[in-house]
């Protein structure tokens, strides 16, 4: 440490290059994961925040909502079979929202269209308003956004190309669903606007998109045996059967596992390169007395005060970052992300380091006097 | 139980294709405490290999180095550079000191080097300094120091651990006539003040009358100077 800060010190301008490069690289890193976080949460945070632990689709259809059709009947039986604590039917589909005349460009909205069951388990606890209720068909609980496209409590929209009129008797909080604010009704309202078209439930008495079900230890193969025709996976499994929603994260993580990389090999190669500037001052340390592991010792230790000071600098420039980004934007920063990327970061470039330490343990003293005859 | 620095038949070969390359041939040289010899001899004799071996930096090929009770054939590496830090204290051609370390920290990470730094360590860095003429320079950085001063705090540094062994490789290269004598009586009142044992290997002759004895090298085998060439010396 001593070797370390007396260097810090006494070149500031050279290691001040250094952290301006592992800064840069800690707040892309920290706005990455806030956005592939923030779109996450878009895509899926109605399924997310969900009290399910297990969902029954129709065999076949790939985990996702949209290509999936069962009965109703199977929740009465899926209820029965063992571990399981409780089930409740699911549908969905995408709608468009308009507001009064419908003169305007604004005032169409686009809204996923949730049906479930007043007073089940799925049913988000609203934060204004009141909770869905079998009575009232037509009375919606709508994520809050919808107060930003100048929805009020009380508001009664019409669907497009539907017949059916919605009226808002309660607000939600962080319920979207593919990207779009969520709208939870009641399963036999969802049903009127979902197969408003003869035919388009084939025929399915009750028919529903998927099962969710509650209970920690069930096992998804016994599900699947004792019903016929339909797949059982985890809540996880279904969030990534959203369409688009392996694809979108996928693509935010090869961003930043690239970066991770990247960052490994620049400071790396930046840490070395300091090194071997200094290979003729080690062996001569070497040469009275210093052993690897003090040299060794100084080095990391100097890697760590360095990536310490980028990484906190890095995630206040990301925070104020986040404070002045634009409202709508899909950027959620958590604290554990944050302090799992700072960990990782500071892992890569003690890691990197190593590569240098390397290097020192194999100096020969008698090289550095330069006296080998 | 001998003391200071022996060196017993040492040889050190370099093996070159099938041909050995003998640098040193049976070396054998004792060095009491309190006494300053000189090594002399034209480049390549093999001066350098034997300040190495001395040093505990190159490894004997045949032979012992007996330093302070060290019998460093048998040491590992890690022994080595103990034995570097406590026993030796090494001044080199140019004084190599560390850039971005002020002069007493030069001193002090010798001590950080052997573990904790105590109060009285401090205490003797200073006084260390001030026996040295450096005592106005205690902040300074080795580009702020003239050549002499440079070599002068790497004497301290060199007498910071209370080593047994001092081995000084050409000290007054890169010195003018006046710095060099500065120098040279320096290490010469510390070694006799102090009780070291310490080898100068130089082809420097002015510096040659601070010295006990004067040995020659000459394709690796050490002997007396002649007495002829000493008394020449001694004449100057």
């Amino acid at each position: 440490m001593f070797l370390a800060l007396k260097e810090l010190m006494h070149s500031k301008m050279k290691f001040l290059m250094i952290v301006i490069i592992f800064v840069l690289v800690a707040w892309l890193v920290f706005i990455l994961s806030g956005l592939g976080n923030g779109l996450s949460t878009l895509a899926a945070s109605a399924f997310q925040n969900m009290k399910a632990d297990y969902v029954i689709f129709e065999q076949g259809s790939q985990s996702t909502m949209g290509k999936s059709l069962l009965s109703d009947q199977l929740v009465a039986e899926a209820e029965k079979l063992p571990n399981v604590t409780a089930a409740s039917p699911m549908g969905s589909t995408m709608a468009t929202a308009m507001k009064g005349n419908n003169t305007k460009n604004e005032d169409k909205v686009d809204i996923a269209v949730l049906g479930i069951l007043p007073g089940s388990f799925l049913e988000p606890a609203v934060i204004e308003g009141e909770g869905l209720s079998s009575e009232n068909p037509t009375g919606v609980i709508v994520n809050k956004t919808m107060k930003d496209d100048g929805f009020k409590l009380g508001d009664t929209f019409q669907l497009d190309g539907s017949t059916q009129a919605l009226t808002i008797i309660g607000f939600v909080d962080n319920q979207t669903y593919n990207h779009l604010t969520a709208v939870f009704v009641p399963m036999s309202e969802w049903r009127k606007i979902a197969f408003a078209a003869p035919g388009s439930d084939k025929g399915i008495a009750g028919p529903v998109n998927a099962i969710m079900l509650q209970g920690r230890h069930i096992d998804p193969s016994v599900i699947s045996s004792k019903l016929s025709n339909i797949d059982t996976v985890t809540r996880g499994a279904a969030i990534h059967g959203m369409p688009g929603y392996k694809e979108e994260n996928g693509s935010i993580m090869m961003m930043l596992a690239f970066l991770l990389a990247i960052s490994a090999f620049v400071l790396g190669v930046f840490f070395y390169v300091i090194t071997m500037q200094k290979t003729n001052q080690f062996g001569i340390m070497k040469a009275i007395g210093a052993r690897n592991g003090f040299l060794s010792k100084a080095i990391v230790s100097q890697v760590l005060v360095l990536s310490l000071t980028s990484i906190v600098a890095g995630v206040l420039l990301t925070y104020g970052t986040a404070a002045v980004m634009p409202k709508g934007m899909p950027f959620k920063l958590e604290t554990n992300l944050v302090i799992e990327y700072s960990i990782i970061l500071l892992v890569i470039a003690v890691l990197s380091s190593l590569v240098s330490v390397r290097k020192i343990t194999k100096i020969d003293p008698l090289k550095a006097l330069g006296r080998v005859e | 139980m001998p003391t200071g620095l022996q060196i017993n038949n040492v040889t050190k070969y370099y093996a070159e294709g099938s041909n050995r390359i003998s640098a040193l041939e049976r070396v054998s040289i004792s060095v009491e405490f309190g006494e300053f010899v000189a090594v002399v001899g034209p480049s390549g004799s093999g001066k350098s290999t034997f300040l190495s071996i001395a040093g505990a930096l190159l490894k004997a090929s045949e032979g012992e180095v007996n330093l302070n009770g060290h019998l460093l054939s048998k040491l590992s590496d890690k022994e080595l550079s103990n034995v570097r830090l406590k026993e030796i204290g090494f001044i080199m051609q140019s004084s190599n000191l560390v850039p971005y370390l002020n002069v007493f920290d030069q001193l002090l990470l010798v001590k950080k080097m052997s573990g904790k730094v105590r109060a009285e360590d401090k205490t003797f860095a200073v006084n260390l300094l001030e026996e040295l003429g450096l005592g106005s320079k205690l902040k300074s950085f080795p580009e702020e120091l003239s050549g002499g001063e440079k070599q002068r705090t790497a004497v301290a540094r060199a007498l910071i651990n209370n080593p047994n062994v001092i081995l000084a490789d050409e000290p007054t290269a890169s010195l003018d006539t006046k710095r060099a004598h500065e120098v040279v009586s320096m290490i010469a009142h510390e070694v006799k003040s102090r009780r070291k044992a310490a080898i100068m290997v130089t082809h420097d002759e002015r510096m040659l009358e601070y010295c006990d004895r004067v040995y020659r090298m000459e394709d690796g085998r050490l002997s007396p100077a002649e007495s002829t060439s000493l008394a020449a010396v001694c004449k100057l």
